[in-house]
């Protein structure tokens, strides 16, 4: 935020983030009262609602059963697994009007077979119209007030350019807070090429606007698959320029370059990866032996974990519930299945508002933690009949069965903080004596033959993903750490890194954590020469050994 | 380059460290293959991965026996606990003199009593405790020398010695209970009932009185008892010879009785010359263990002792339970034969457990040593929650003061000092933070509280609480800020972090208003009420729960019988943490207690998620 600016830009700034929210707004809850107004002829308009929010969905659920597949091959992370793509992707889902009220009045024909030029005339991009850039240039200046760390570090090594000379090939959600990330890249003297890593996630007008500024982005909403791949090549494949870094978010563009380029693979320096599955994928590598260059596993820092599941999720859980459902907590009781990072952020909030929480888990070391908690640790079984909310948090697969969903008692609501949808039997519900209500987007009520009404939330679906927003705040930690595990990568001595895959080093995590501590006008004690000998540790960290918890 | 060397170092460590885990997770198998390939030891890799699978048989039965749940364990011991008790109120009444609490009262309401006694009534009494206090200051900065060279362990350092050290203090007044004659217990002969003499302790006859105390302390530590009932049977232990060296008090002698009920021989000497119960001893000599160890040891006393244990007639220790390593120490130099004939060493201490790294280092350690205190559950226990109580009862005891609404600082946000803002602002009142670690200091923002530097806020706090394991944190120029009334104490490591040393000068008068409570006078007249004397306030103002002695003893006890079972060739010679599935063991041992059920998972969900039904059900690196 410079001060300098003006209060005139900041109005502006302000003005049209008010305008983007009402609208946000407007859409959500005329589907609201309008399906409140409708309850007693249901049957026409929930069938015209329904319109809208299925057709996402529908294939969304195909992705995530790719997924599924993919982490049920998946040994290692068990627990609480973060979700498998990167958080950010939950951005599309809050963004999505304000980049659907563009795409509108834009004609059909692919934006592979426009030739578009930049005000500066060059033609390398390809976005789905480059008109939009004004107004995708407003959308990344909103993102901006909330990721001050990612312009503090803009502005503290601008001078050095820790970046410059790197070429960054990247793969990830294409948003405004993406958008962010990728000019400090740039203004880091990174020269950057840009795809999405979903076909879907993208907001165009994002897109024009970093297209306009010269970053070379190939990507735009409702890519086929073909044209998915397309935009990949094209970043990698260009003449007289070869990447020598990789940002990438679900392992697809490392795969690509895997496969396609060995040559230019092998000339990587290396490979930045920020999602579950991605990471999964380079250490298979790392393990046949052919993964060649060294990658930073940015997905378990410390910070990025805590933000992604424990801080993000306890606001999330009060947010997606409100907003679906407007239940009131106090003296509710509720099932929190898994007291993992999840688990631990859903349980304090709800203990917070009153509500009368139970815990179930496997693990007894996390079992301990909720009795000392002062949360009761039971059986689902044992209180499926008194409760009012069944959360899921756990990354198992059918934790709430047919056979609980069955004795639960009416107006129960059901909903999923975990990983993916599988952790809800939702296919057992799908049987001809059951009713499906669809009340609201995302909220539907399963009726028994005897009245029985259960509310399932999201259809089962991650419930912070579909009903509520991620905070920018949350995505600035993600950015920041992948700025400086780019960073760090590019400028490491020869033989630090070898061929593995790495976590950030802890110092880069405390400046990350340090980065965003301005946000709270907190101020730091520094150690005095004495007592940072007295320790042992050097002044300016790392602080912790690293087998410290947090 | 030093600084780029430090941080390749950073990841170097952290890869040998989780080379120390003996069942390692596929995914940082990787990284371990990779280690070894490098280093050249590329079996380790191998082995390590068939650590993975195999487990000492015993151990499956034991882990196995778990599956079971704890469900009908639990009902056993209720069951059997009203007759218990019943039995327990007739004791207790027959013997009055001790206790003037109600019988009913748990044990740990009764030992608060009885410290709460010793508070109020014995002035006379006084003295002796300030004099055991200067000896222990000097033991702890004899420690801090140690602390100075020890580079790894940074942030919020757990005590030098164990938490259970401070069972010395709240059952103080029942081990000084001897008005007896002071000639040297080295000197006397005495005997069992058994006919057994084979031990050196201050009077056999104190055991029946002992044994009250122990029989309570059992009642605070369910955890062990279920593990003696559940593995009694089998003997894990049969042909275990244990020397041990820790505190001597109920609950330790809990400990050592389990240990012997599982099939162990023990031998057992005191760590510290002033901690142990002179009647627990009586009562473990009368039981048939060899206990060399009475209150108020001299240095030669202690040595004495503990050569006692070890060089005995045709009796070789193959197990060490050690706290502090003096003993580990001994052994290792004076008897390098039996030293190398150990099966384990299983450490407690930070001290002890840092003198085995630099053994180690030195390639000098030839028998595997578990480090239990880095354990999960220990940790835990020994800092988030211990301390999470013990910061309101050690204040309110002292000061009682009100603290909804004052303003504290609380200096650090490791594990202590977020168990101490936890409880304080569930009292209400209005917290900061002073942090250095930035990780530490976004915690803190996330949690809601102000982070800001200690000398901002000085003038307006009504409390200063010190957990950062630093020295000198609060100098002298704050105390000179501080407001009339503020109230100083420390929660963190030994006595360095408030600078005392400066408060000693001629125009500050020094006023001991109660036990452990003084106030500093300036010349305007400003008080400032220091506690404890600057030195920990959880171990001088308040009790350890017995259930957090509980965890510390049963993680023991699961550590020698790892150690003892463990396959030839699982642990070399190195100091390794302790399984994850023991650590799960032990947390799972306590749960019944809070009558906390356990789900299973069915045989689909495990295979999905891709672990054993009965854990380990996290990866080593996870955080918890």
């Amino acid at each position: 935020m410079s001060e300098t600016g003006g209060e005139a830009k900041a109005e502006v700034k302000q003005a049209s983030k008010e305008v983007k929210e009402s609208e946000n707004v407007a859409e959500k809850y005329s589907a609201m009262t309008v399906s409140k107004n409708s309850e007693i002829n249901m049957g026409e308009l929930s069938s015209a609602f329904s319109a809208v929010p299925t057709h996402k969905p529908v294939k969304k659920q195909i992705q995530f059963v790719e997924e599924k597949q993919e982490f049920s091959r998946f040994p290692t992370k068990t627990g609480r697994r973060s979700l498998s793509r990167s958080i950010s992707q939950s951005s599309t889902d809050s963004y999505s009007s304000a980049a659907s009220y563009t795409d509108s009045s834009d004609d059909e024909t692919s934006p592979r077979e426009k030739t578009q030029v930049n005000s500066k005339g060059s033609s390398d991009f390809c976005v789905k119209n480059i008109k939009q850039a004004e107004f995708g240039r407003r959308e990344i200046e909103i993102a901006e007030q909330d990721m001050s760390a990612l312009i503090s570090l803009r502005k503290r090594a601008q001078s050095e350019k820790p970046l410059a000379g790197a070429k960054i090939v990247g793969c990830t959600h294409i948003t405004a807070q993406t958008a962010v990330l990728i000019e400090t890249l740039v203004a880091l003297g990174a020269q950057c090429r840009w795809t999405a890593c979903n076909i879907y996630s993208t907001q165009n007008e994002v897109a024009a606007a970093l297209a306009e500024r010269g970053v070379a982005v190939f990507a735009w909403k409702g890519e086929s698959e073909d044209d998915f791949w397309w935009c990949i090549d094209c970043c990698v494949n260009t003449e007289g320029w070869q990447p020598n870094m990789i940002l990438d978010d679900g392992g697809d563009l490392t795969h690509w370059v895997y496969k396609k380029y060995p040559n230019v693979f092998k000339k990587i320096r290396g490979i930045v990866e920020e999602s579950v599955t991605g990471v999964h994928r380079l250490y298979q590598l790392s393990k046949a032996g052919k993964l060649c260059v060294p990658a930073m596993n940015v997905n378990d820092s410390v910070t990025k974990q805590k933000f992604d599941n424990l801080y993000c999720c306890r606001e999330s859980i009060l947010d997606g519930l409100k907003r679906t459902t407007d239940v009131m907590f106090g003296g509710k009781q509720v099932v929190v299945c898994g007291y993992g990072e999840v688990g631990k952020g859903c349980s304090a909030a709800l203990k917070a508002l009153g509500a009368v929480v139970y815990v179930t888990e496997i693990d007894p070391i996390c079992g301990l933690q909720a009795c000392m908690d002062g949360f009761r640790v039971v059986k689902l079984n044992e209180v499926i009949r008194l409760v009012d909310v069944i959360i899921t948090c756990t990354g198992n697969k059918n934790v709430v069965t047919r056979d609980q969903l069955d004795r639960m008692k009416n107006g129960c609501i059901v909903c999923n903080m975990g990983h993916s949808n599988t952790e809800i039997d939702v296919a057992s519900l799908r049987t001809p004596e059951l009713t499906w209500e669809r009340v609201r987007s995302q909220v539907d009520h399963v009726i028994w033959p005897d009245g029985k009404r259960v509310i399932l939330l999201a259809e089962g679906r991650l419930l912070n993903l579909s009903c509520s927003t991620v905070p920018t705040f949350v995505l600035s930690i993600t950015a920041t750490t992948q700025a400086l595990a780019l960073i760090e990568l590019y400028n490491a001595p020869d033989g630090r890194y070898k061929q593995d895959v790495y976590l950030l080093p802890k110092k880069m995590d405390e400046y990350v954590a340090s980065l965003h501590l301005a946000t709270f006008d907190a101020h730091l004690t520094e150690l005095t020469d004495e007592q940072a000998k007295y320790l042992g540790l050097n002044k300016n960290g790392p602080f912790k050994p690293n087998y410290y918890r947090y | 380059m030093a600084k780029e060397k430090n941080q390749t170092r950073g990841f170097w460590e952290d890869l040998m460290l989780t080379d120390k885990f003996p069942e390692p997770w596929p995914k940082q198998r990787t990284e371990q293959n990779e280690e070894a390939e490098d280093t050249a030891a590329g079996e380790t890799g191998e082995g390590t991965k068939d650590r993975a699978v195999k487990c000492s048989p015993t151990l499956l039965r034991m882990l196995k026996a778990a599956e079971s749940r704890w469900t009908p364990d639990g009902r056993d011991r209720n069951k059997a606990a009203p007759s218990e008790m019943g039995l327990k109120e007739t004791e207790a009444e027959a013997l009055k003199t001790y206790m003037s609490c109600s019988v009913s009262q748990c044990e740990r309401s009764a030992s608060m009593k009885k410290a709460y006694n010793l508070v109020n009534v014995s002035k006379a009494k006084q003295q002796e405790t300030v004099q055991s206090i200067c000896i222990k200051q000097i033991q702890l900065s004899d420690h801090q020398e140690e602390f100075n060279k020890l580079p790894t362990k940074a942030g919020p350092l757990p005590r030098s010695h164990s938490v259970s050290q401070l069972s010395e203090d709240s059952f103080s007044s029942v081990g000084s209970v001897s008005s007896e004659d002071e000639s040297s217990p080295q000197d006397k002969l005495q005997k069992t009932s058994n006919g057994l003499s084979d031990f050196c302790i201050k009077n056999i006859k104190q055991a029946d009185f002992g044994r009250k105390e122990i029989d309570i302390a059992q009642q605070g530590m369910p955890a062990l008892m279920i593990l003696r009932k559940r593995a009694g049977e089998e003997k894990p232990l049969a042909g275990a010879k244990v020397v041990g060296c820790t505190h001597i008090t109920a609950q330790t002698a809990v400990l050592i009785e389990t240990l012997a009920a599982l099939g162990a021989q023990c031998r057992w000497a005191a760590c510290n010359i002033f901690s142990t119960q002179n009647t627990v001893a009586a009562a473990l000599a009368e039981g048939g263990i060899s206990v060399f160890a009475w209150r108020g040891e001299s240095e030669d006393d202690f040595w004495w002792c503990i050569d006692r244990c070890v060089a005995a007639n045709s009796w070789e220790p193959n197990l060490i339970l050690d706290d502090g390593g003096d003993l580990t120490h001994w052994i290792y130099e004076k008897y390098p034969n039996l030293f190398e004939k150990l099966k384990g060493i299983v450490e407690e201490s930070v001290t002890g457990i840092y003198r085995l790294y630099q053994l180690s280092k030195a390639s000098k350690l030839c028998v595997p040593a578990m480090n239990v205190n880095d354990s999960v559950t220990k940790q835990k226990f020994d800092n988030l929650y211990c301390c999470k109580e013990s910061i309101l009862d050690g204040l309110k005891r002292t000061t009682d003061v009100m603290l909804g609404g004052r303003q504290v600082v609380v200096c650090g946000y490791g594990e202590v000092g977020k168990g101490c803002c936890a409880a304080l602002k569930g009292l209400g009142a209005v917290i900061y933070v002073t942090e250095v670690d930035p990780i530490c200091a976004l915690q803190a923002c996330m949690d809601g509280l102000r982070v800001i530097t200690l000398s901002e806020v000085i003038r307006h706090t009504d409390m200063v609480i010190t957990c950062t394991g630093n020295k000198n944190v609060i100098t002298r120029e704050h105390f000179d800020r501080m407001r009339s009334g503020c109230v100083v104490c420390n929660m963190g490591h030994s006595n360095t972090e408030i600078d005392l040393a400066s408060l000693r000068t001629t125009e500050l008068k020094w006023h001991r208003v109660r036990p452990h409570v003084d106030h500093i006078i300036w010349p305007d007249g400003k008080q400032v009420v220091l506690l404890a004397e600057g030195r920990l306030l959880n171990l001088s103002c308040s009790t350890v729960p017995s259930f957090v002695l509980s965890v510390t003893a049963v993680t023991q006890a699961l550590a020698l019988i790892e150690l003892y079972n463990a396959p030839a060739g699982r642990y070399k010679q190195g100091v390794y943490l302790l399984p994850k599935k023991m650590d799960e063991y032990v947390a799972g041992l306590h749960l019944p207690i809070f009558d906390a059920h356990l789900t299973e998972l069915t045989d689909e969900q495990a295979q999905y998620l891709g672990i054993s039904k009965h854990g380990p059900f996290k990866p080593n690196y996870y955080r918890y």
